[in-house]
């Protein structure tokens, strides 16, 4: 079977889904066929004020703008913070997103005389990395502290850039056009040539 | 005819994982009328698959797993199994919904599926075939009872599987593990071969070959070689691996003897003192809470260790007052698990020009090779371990929380890292009569059905076995060029963890020491057949599923026979 006979299998699998006694007694959530399913950050949110929102966009475009490929706000990364903030982070860990998120707002126009999301782009680089010195002695940073769920007392800089980092490489963006992406390879080669440039295989497993 | 009245069933099978799909193929095959009982939701093969193919954007939170919804409904499920997500969580047991209970001074982990196809659907789908030394081990060095089961007994069994199974693998000629019917291997990574020369240049007494794993790299009818994916504990609508819905299920429907019953839990077996056999079943509708019982020449029960160990304590009688099938007293007793985990994590500089393509489901094998023949003069430990490999390249999931921001940032996680070797060991357990379960006295769950309690603690010798795994992964590691090694920390997996818990209802020569026979059958309860981990007498290193598989076909065939000859 090649890759293009497989694909007509898993349609035809999913135009089968409805009429088979599929989810019998599944819960409402997992009636879904996941590949199926429409984008998670396509998601209706509403948890951000306007002018919250306009900040976390550029916040989120800071740590990964677009180059010569798409960057947060291609990925819709604005909206991954807004739903992960309203409906994953647990109310210690909202409450820290919260207040930096405030401090942002408040603070930054009377330093800047403009708030953060139309400073020009060495500056919002400048407040991030004011940030990341403050939080330094996080073990948020320790090398090989990636192995875990999620570091609850983090600070709100460092909570920032990983929801923001996952939310990129996990997006139908960042996980296709910036990283490389084949859902059905159809063989192993352990040992094909790596160019410098070369992006790795989007994760098929997240952690 | 009067026969055919007499029985609702000629054969039940209670359970549709590994052991119960293999008992349904082989008894339907042979002409039985057969009927499955799954506690489980009914599920169908491919488009039972929610999660198979969905990419981290389609899956909620992208990927992140929901935590307040795993610590109040899954708390169990979420912490023992690597591969429980929302890709596949409808496979798994609701730890809410289904409690056991536990001790949290003493934890025990027990990892349940709750759908047709059991366990199968997210197991680990390495398979090795035990030894000789392995069957011998109890014999030799005293622990446990003697198996009444040689290698030679088991080998025309395992070729038997393993044929219709598809395992890929490479054939070594290790007497500590026995080479398997194989389909061709999977290929390696560079770094593996590059290890692989330097582990034979500076540790020639370990072997480095192909993880033995059932899943398909040549066709088999029905089923399709392996496309490289990935998670395959999502399922796998292609039939690549093996499970008893891509293959065992199959061919018992295609017999047009099996029926198939899920949402039934069975409460007990009763027995009938007048015959000496039990007359039925009674099964609990999981839906309607209707309360129905069937009637067959014979049963067998494949429902898990502990699922058939707590029906057998559930199913005490006047005749049985300590369980169903336990005059011997070890019911539940003499409990094995192995202990697995890390045991040295290696990064590696080679190779860096150099990628893949494809996800290989498998890592590679170390077997055995402590007390090999005989006992080490060095080794604190009787028996021994094997280790599971992984090869790794590093991605911006190990990077994510390095410093800096921008294109810069970006770049360098977009791009592959160092490479990771890791060896996660997996040792044996010894047989203990302390490590046990039994039924709680006060705790009832939504059946009425008593709870299982769990009372396991490691032994010394497991201590040990784990100790020395360490030891000597930080020396392989060496050996093979890593340039940094994070070592293991010697923790013991919590008991449960290993999800090879077995040993509850012992096989052995003597009724008094043990519940089954050479055959699996109850030595109490002739048309009693119990096949799933329950049976086993000693735990060996290696994963113990093509063991159950083997032992399930023999065991049925036995039980057939006896049938014709009109024994049973």
């Amino acid at each position: 079977m090649n890759r293009r006979e497989f694909l007509q299998c898993a349609a035809i699998l999913v135009s089968g889904v409805g009429a088979s006694q599929l989810g019998f007694s599944l819960s409402e959530e997992q009636k879904v066929f996941l590949a199926n399913a429409p984008d998670f950050n396509t998601g209706a949110v509403d948890y951000f004020s306007a002018a919250q929102r306009e900040i976390v966009a550029a916040l989120a475009e800071t740590i990964i703008p677009r180059t010569d490929t798409p960057g947060a706000i291609d990925a819709r990364v604005p909206v991954f913070l807004e739903l992960m903030v309203a409906h994953w982070l647990n109310d210690g860990e909202k409450a820290i997103f919260n207040a930096g998120l405030q401090d942002i707002e408040s603070r930054i126009p009377l330093e800047y005389g403009k708030p953060f999301h139309q400073l020009g782009a060495r500056e919002q680089l400048q407040i991030l990395e004011a940030l990341e010195d403050a939080a330094a002695d996080s073990p948020w940073y320790d090398f090989g502290n990636v192995q875990r769920e999620y570091i609850s007392d983090a600070p709100f800089i460092c909570q920032l850039k990983e929801l923001t980092i996952w939310g990129f490489f996990t997006s139908k963006e960042g996980g296709s056009q910036v990283l490389r992406y084949d859902p059905m390879p159809m063989f192993f080669d352990g040992n094909i040539p790596l160019a410098p440039d070369d992006s790795s295989w989007t994760a098929f497993n997240v952690m | 005819m009067i026969e055919a009245k007499q029985y609702d069933f000629d054969a039940i099978v209670v359970g549709s994982g590994i052991s119960g799909g293999w008992a349904a193929k082989e008894l339907t095959e042979k002409g039985l009328k057969v009927l499955v009982l799954e506690r489980g939701k009914p599920l169908e093969a491919g488009s039972g698959y929610l999660g198979e193919h969905a990419p981290s954007w389609k899956l909620p939170f992208q990927g992140k797993l929901p935590r307040q919804l795993y610590q109040e409904e899954y708390p169990v499920q979420s912490k023992v199994v690597f591969a429980f997500s929302e890709a596949n969580r409808q496979f798994w047991n609701n730890d809410k919904q289904n409690p056991y209970a536990m001790d949290e001074g003493k934890p025990f982990l027990w990892a349940r599926a709750d759908v047709v196809g059991g366990r199968s659907l997210i197991w680990g789908r390495q398979t090795y075939r035990w030894s000789e030394q392995d069957f011998k081990a109890n014999a030799t060095d005293g622990h446990g009872i003697p198996w009444p089961v040689g290698y030679e007994d088991i080998a025309p069994w395992y070729s038997y599987v393993e044929k219709f199974v598809g395992i890929n693998g490479k054939k070594e000629g290790l007497p500590q593990l026995p080479d398997s019917e194989f389909q061709k291997p999977m290929p390696w990574f560079a770094l593996e071969e590059t290890i692989h020369a330097r582990l034979q240049e500076k540790a020639p007494d370990v072997t480095l070959t192909n993880g033995r794993c059932a899943i398909l790299t040549e066709d088999l009818p029905g089923r399709k070689a392996c496309h490289y994916c990935g998670p395959c504990e999502r399922g796998c609508s292609t039939g690549s691996y093996f499970s008893s819905q891509s293959s065992t299920l199959p061919a018992a429907r295609a017999t047009g003897n099996l029926t198939l019953r899920a949402n039934a839990v069975v409460e007990r077996l009763e027995y009938d003192s007048a015959t000496g056999k039990i007359a039925r079943v009674h099964v609990i509708d999981t839906i309607t809470n209707e309360r129905l019982a069937f009637s067959a020449k014979i049963f067998f029960l494949c429902a898990s260790t502990v699922g058939s160990t707590q029906i057998l304590m559930n199913s005490a009688s006047e005749s049985f007052p300590y369980g169903l099938a336990n005059r011997s007293g070890v019911l539940g007793r003499y409990m094995m698990d192995h202990t697995l985990g890390l045991c040295g994590v290696g990064i590696f500089l080679d190779n860096m020009d150099s990628y893949y393509h494809g996800n290989r489901p498998t890592g590679l094998y170390i077997p055995r090779f402590r007390n090999v023949g005989g006992q080490d003069e060095d080794a604190d430990f009787v028996r021994g371990y094997g280790y599971q490999t992984a090869t790794l390249r590093m991605d911006w999931q190990s990077g994510f929380n390095a410093k800096g921001f921008g294109a810069t940032l970006k770049d360098s996680l977009r791009k592959p890292g160092p490479w990771i070797f890791a060896l996660a060991g997996f040792t044996e357990c010894l047989p203990r009569e302390s490590n046990r379960m039994y039924l709680s006295k006060d705790k009832v769950d939504r059946f009425g059905i008593p709870q299982v309690v769990f009372d396991f603690e490691w032994s010394e010798n497991e201590v040990n076995l784990r100790r020395d795994a360490t030891k000597h992964a930080d020396r392989l590691l060496k050996a093979a060029g890593a340039v940094f090694i994070l070592g293991g920390d010697n923790k013991m997996s919590l008991p449960g963890e290993g999800i090879h818990e077995m040993g509850t209802a012992r096989m052995g020569a003597d009724p008094r020491e043990s519940v089954l026979n050479a055959h699996n059958q109850a030595h109490d309860v002739p048309n009693l057949f119990i096949t799933d981990g329950s049976f086993m007498t000693s735990a060996s290193c290696v994963n113990p599923s093509l063991t159950y598989m083997a032992f399930t076909a023999r065991a049925c065939d036995y039980a057939v026979k006896q049938i014709a000859q009109g024994v049973l």
